[in-house]
């Protein structure tokens, strides 16, 4: 479903990612492990065209998505839910909610999705009226799912969901990502540590200085203590 | 409730692959960038003598006219260009600053009765003193709140200045009768031009060598610095209003000056000077010329007073035609005309004159 | 004295009312694609001149004249923003550019009008005549016209935001440009509809306007000026403070026009606003973008 090949990203004088080649299948649950400052956020970026990748090549559903601005990406299926939320802080979450409902075919659809996106986050409809600014930081992670979950997303690419989150909330933040699993929708997701992706990731990467080093299926490469000891210890 | 600010981290993606922005320490890239002396002797030397040339030609003495206008709106270009082209600092006050200069020694020299070759010197004086008074609270800002601040400056004081008693404006429109420099007793009438022509000259050539100074000091490097990113320079220690006050204060003095001879070379201190329309002529020789080069202000401001002459009939269509040319340039050009020739020379004739 | 009160009160609406309209497309540019816009001064005068033109050349009935001149200004604005800016926005001199190209812009539609209108002062016909008179204030109809006018506008414009979906995207851009681009926002066309909208409002202000003050090409620049004090006040991209701050600096501006003298009332807004900088330009009103060092 997602190919990307080769591709090269950077920001200023320096590069980033180098010649990175990866894929997500129809329904897959990919997971990208590396640690911080390795490149994790860039290659998401490079994919939804944030930054513009300097080579290589991303194809979604035979699409060529490598130069093309963030919005057609989007209206393509592939949504980036992006490290620190970047939440709208003086709309409602109602409001951000439905902005992510922004592109027409979702917004026609948008009082079913939104009831959705309730049932699963049962948290957010509570606080429908606050403002974005309002939330703590675990709520803020639902209304970043949330919101990408409002697109007509069919694939999700998520930044460190459990970046910043006491443990009992991560453990809600990883139940929903289930969930979404669950529901057919294929995941990209990128984090720093390996301890809640089992049972998750269908296959996983290891990402270290912007290469790929390790691919292979997850409960595989999960099991080997001593890789993960050496790699994120 | 009211007005609950809206946050945004990063306004627009910056470009990651594509052209930057070149540094622009050095003057610009014509073939005298690195220090040609020989041209810059000839220069002088022609620049010497012209005047003389001047008086015996027919029309000569307007021509001389022209030159010395050339010269006052040179050095106020060249200290805009300063804060607002190298430094990123976006002013508007550099007009009310000129006219400070120009009324404070008009004001001494006409309705106190100071001789003007004294009063002269208050001008700078008191450019630089409100430049400090304007820039303590606004320097601190950021970039929008410098221009509406400047501009209000720039508006209290026309105001003030319009509405002001007689000793400051005769009906509103300035001083006058501002006294003369007393040229014409020296030489005789005939040459008096000369005599304000050196003066000009000479203000002109101080001005140029000491923003030539600064733009190749440590400081220079600074003030490039704080334009491209203010964030980073700030992170590397670099603390930004002390700079931007003394650049302030730097181009307020010379531009104070240029105030004071120009209110006594007319003899005349106007508030027509204030208006929309000076300042616009003023942005077009930056721009046109080269935004935050060296060399550029000065081109612009010779270019533009020349043309100003030869069009002088079409005056409607001038302002018109300049603002299309002004919109062609943010556009195209945006390093203005300037920097544009000099890599076209270079690439032509650059194997000539390189140092290595 | 209570004469002077009501003076100052109507003026102080009927400024503020026209600031608003100016201010709100103002901050709507600044939160969207954070660029001052010195062409808006312009454009409000270009509104009004058309209005004369089209009075003049096609004798049309006025109220179908005064909208064909807001869709003039419109039409002005989507020029500049298709022409001057669209270009210049991955620039990395984008900041300087833009200004630049705002004020040639100002520049050429100044002197355009000049040459075809010239220089004298214009007025338009009200689209109501007459008044009346509450002791001395007098209290024109066409007065009403406008604030009623401009109160709708701005309520409108409030409402668009707040529930269209367009509206959304619009206050999502100036609230965070990557969350919306990740939203699938369409950046550049949404920045072409903020200027435009904006424009619109700019041409209706100097429509309404048009018929109570006299006006010369040049007649732009102190509104626009008074319309960016508005936006600062009210906080830069928040479009409900900065009609709250037009109606406020309005009747600050009456008052002190009224019992301190005319000529006094810009000056003295601007020195209130040096002052307001100076000592709490975090504090009121959410000036909190103003500190950054």
């Amino acid at each position: 479903m997602l190919k990307v090949e080769d591709l090269e990203a950077g920001y200023g004088g320096s590069q980033v990612l180098h010649s990175l080649s990866l894929r997500v299948g129809d329904g897959e649950t990919v997971v990208v492990l590396a640690p911080n400052g390795h490149g994790k956020t860039t290659l998401l970026r490079a994919i939804s065209g944030l930054i513009r990748p300097r080579a290589g090549r991303v194809e979604f559903d035979a699409m060529d998505l490598t130069m093309v601005p963030t919005e057609q990406i989007v209206a393509a299926g592939v949504v980036h839910i992006p490290q620190g939320d970047l939440p709208f802080p003086e709309m409602t979450v109602l409001e951000n909610l439905l902005i992510g409902a922004y592109r027409s075919d979702a917004w026609r659809a948008r009082s079913e999705r939104l009831e959705r996106v309730f049932e699963l986050f049962p948290l957010l409809a509570n606080r429908q009226r606050h403002l974005a600014r309002s939330l703590s930081g675990g709520e803020r992670r639902m209304l970043a799912l949330g919101r990408g979950l409002m697109s007509t997303a069919r694939l999700l690419m998520i930044d460190e969901p459990s970046l910043g989150l006491s443990p009992v909330v991560i453990e809600q933040v990883y139940a929903a990502i289930h969930a979404i699993k669950r529901a057919g929708l294929s995941i990209l997701l990128v984090d720093e540590n390996a301890e809640h992706v089992d049972g998750l990731a269908d296959r996983m990467y290891l990402l270290e200085a912007g290469v790929l080093v390790r691919e292979g299926a997850a409960d595989v490469l999960l099991r080997d203590q001593a890789l993960l000891a050496t790699y994120l210890g | 409730m009211i007005g609950q600010e809206a946050e945004n981290p990063r306004p627009w993606p910056v470009p990651t692959t594509g052209p930057r922005a070149p540094a622009r320490l050095l003057p610009a890239t014509l073939p005298w960038a690195e220090t040609n002396w020989l041209g810059i002797g000839i220069v002088s030397l022609m620049m010497l003598l012209l005047p003389w040339g001047l008086t015996l030609v027919d029309g000569g003495n307007y021509i001389t006219h022209l030159i010395i206008t050339f010269f006052v709106w040179g050095i106020v270009a060249q200290c805009w260009n300063l804060i607002m082209g190298v430094s990123g600092i976006y002013s508007f006050g550099q007009l009310a600053l000129f006219q400070v200069g120009a009324f404070t020694t008009g004001v001494l020299s006409f309705s106190v009765g100071v001789s003007p070759w004294l009063s002269i010197w208050a001008a700078p004086v008191m450019a630089v003193l409100s430049s400090l008074v304007i820039g303590l609270p606004t320097l601190r800002l950021r970039g929008i709140y410098v221009v509406l601040l400047t501009l209000a400056f720039h508006e209290l004081l026309r105001n003030w200045i319009t509405t002001g008693p007689q000793w400051i404006s005769a009906g509103g429109f300035g001083l006058p009768l501002v006294p003369r420099l007393g040229f014409e007793h020296v030489l005789g009438p005939q040459y008096e031009k000369v005599l304000y022509y050196y003066t000009g000259l000479v203000l002109f050539g101080l001005t140029t060598y000491a923003i030539w100074r600064i733009l190749n000091s440590p400081i220079g490097l600074a003030f490039t610095a704080l334009r491209d990113s203010e964030d980073y320079a700030v992170s590397h220690g670099v603390d930004p209003f002390r700079f931007k006050l003394f650049l302030f204060a730097f181009s307020a003095f010379f531009t104070g000056l240029a105030g004071g001879f120009s209110a006594h070379y007319n003899g005349s201190a106007s508030t027509s000077l204030f208006d929309f329309g000076v300042m616009i002529n003023l942005l077009v020789m930056i721009v046109l010329g080269g935004w935050g080069t060296f060399a550029g202000p000065i081109f612009g401001t010779a270019a533009l007073t020349f043309l100003t002459e030869l069009l002088r009939a079409f005056d409607l269509y001038r302002i018109l035609a300049l603002g299309i040319a002004m919109a062609i340039i943010a556009v195209a050009a945006p390093q203005g005309l300037v920097p544009l020739c000099g890599r076209t020379f270079h690439s032509l004739f650059g194997v000539f004159f390189e140092a290595e | 004295m209570l004469d002077a009160l009501l003076q100052a009160l109507y003026s102080g609406v009927l400024n503020g009312s026209v600031y608003g309209l100016m201010a709100s497309g103002l901050t709507l540019i600044w939160g969207s694609f954070r660029m001052l816009n010195l062409a808006h001064g312009a454009v409000y005068v270009a509104g009004a001149y058309i209005a004369y033109g089209l009075l003049s050349a096609l004798a049309w009935p006025v109220p179908v004249t005064f909208v064909l001149a807001v869709g003039g200004a419109a039409l002005i604005g989507l020029v500049i923003q298709l022409a001057l800016i669209n270009p210049i926005l991955e620039n990395p001199g984008r900041d300087s550019a833009s200004l630049i190209a705002a004020l040639a812009a100002s520049i050429v539609i100044q002197s355009a009008i000049l040459l075809v209108f010239g220089g004298q002062t214009k007025q338009l016909p009200p689209l109501l005549d007459g008044g009346f008179k509450v002791g001395t204030t007098l209290m024109s109809y066409q007065g009403l016209v406008v604030i009623g006018t401009a109160v709708a506008c701005l309520f409108l414009m409030s409402v668009f935001l707040r529930v269209s979906r367009r509206g959304l995207a619009i206050r999502a851009i100036s609230q965070n440009m990557d969350a919306a681009r990740l939203m699938g926002i369409p950046i550049v066309p949404t920045f072409v509809v903020v200027m435009v909208i904006s424009s619109a409002l700019a041409g209706l202000a100097g429509v309404l306007l048009g018929s109570i003050l006299f006006f010369t090409p040049a007649a732009g620049f102190t509104p626009m000026l008074m319309a960016m004090v508005v936006t600062i006040f009210g906080g830069l991209g928040s479009v409900t403070g900065t009609i709250w701050a037009a109606y406020i600096i309005g009747l600050m501006e009456s008052f002190v026009a009224v019992f301190v003298g005319p000529s006094w009332a810009v000056s003295g807004i601007f020195l209130f606003m040096v002052l307001m900088l100076v000592i709490r330009p975090n504090g009121l009103f959410g000036l909190g973008e103003a500190r950054r060092l």
